[in-house]
């Protein structure tokens, strides 16, 4: 199963990951590696197919206005747009805010 | 019937807005554009934009202000205006825009809308949660856009959020 676990920075999502799904590898920070893969010049949309099987972690970073430097905006959009294609594919997905997670998507796990 | 659908950069709002208004409303269809095509990243944008509506029987009207006096030749079953965020930046920052007047502007111009229209959608903008600070203008833009959304979602018959492609209800709104 795929599981994307979304929320601000410092929210308690990787230990949330691993207490509620701790048979799922955990792929942290995916908005980290939106960043390297643009910094290489590499499309962030091919991250994809690593993702599955994991439970994912990654910053929501959109909530703020548009930033005036082009790598930043493209950086914002490239990690909700990856979001979005990985939260469509995922069994769950799972907002946390102060270590508190809400079940958007998908069944709330049995632990 | 007003709906506001609000969310971040790239979470999929522009596409559960579309979907909202034409589950609203049957057949005549207005897409009111209100982006400036001014640099790549905005005319990518658009492009996305006319992509997604391809095929839905939208009418097109591009309104980047003043929509309190956009002319409407007919009743529109429904109308999607996107989005407040650009339509509030081009009114205060943009030389024939309302500037001051801004937020009231906005709203006579929504009401004007929704006198036009069975159903108006109108997508904006979450900007509000990255903590930075910002010189006067930017601030100012960003209080009145809260306004906005607040005014709009107290009248909204629903209001929803879309996080990572998946729309939460906030308001009034049923299970999509």
């Amino acid at each position: 199963m795929t599981v994307l676990i979304i929320g601000g920075a410092h929210q308690g999502k990787a230990a949330l990951a691993r207490a509620l799904y701790p048979a799922l590898p955990l792929a942290e920070n995916l908005h980290l590696r939106v960043r390297e893969a643009l910094a290489a010049g590499r499309d962030p949309m091919a991250l994809l197919d690593a993702l599955r099987g994991h439970a994912v972690t990654c910053d929501e970073v959109g909530c703020g206005v548009v930033p005036i430097d082009r790598m930043d905006e493209a950086y914002r959009e490239a990690v909700g747009r990856l979001c979005c294609a990985l939260a469509d594919e995922a069994d769950a997905v799972v907002r946390v805010t102060a270590g508190i997670p809400q079940y958007i998507k998908g069944d709330k796990p049995c632990t | 019937m007003l709906i506001l659908v609000t969310g971040g950069a790239a979470s999929g709002k522009s596409a559960h807005a579309e979907r909202l208004l034409c589950e609203a409303a049957p057949s005549s269809r207005l897409y009111l554009a209100t982006m400036q095509p001014f640099g790549a990243a905005a005319q990518a944008r658009i492009a996305r934009h006319r992509a997604l509506r391809r095929g839905k029987g939208f009418e097109t009207v591009e309104c980047p202000l003043g929509l309190q006096n956009l002319p409407l030749a007919r009743r529109y079953d429904g109308i999607l205006l996107e989005d407040l965020g650009n339509l509030l930046a081009n009114e205060i920052f943009a030389p024939e825009g309302a500037g001051d007047a801004a937020f009231g502007s906005i709203l006579a111009g929504i009401a004007h809308l929704q006198d036009c229209c069975e159903t108006l959608v109108a997508v904006t903008d979450e900007i509000f949660s990255d903590g930075v600070g910002y010189p006067p203008e930017t601030e100012r833009y960003i209080r009145d856009l809260a306004a906005l959304n607040r005014a709009l979602a107290a009248r909204a018959e629903a209001v929803y959020e879309s996080v990572c492609g998946i729309l939460l209800p906030l308001k009034g709104a049923k299970e999509p």
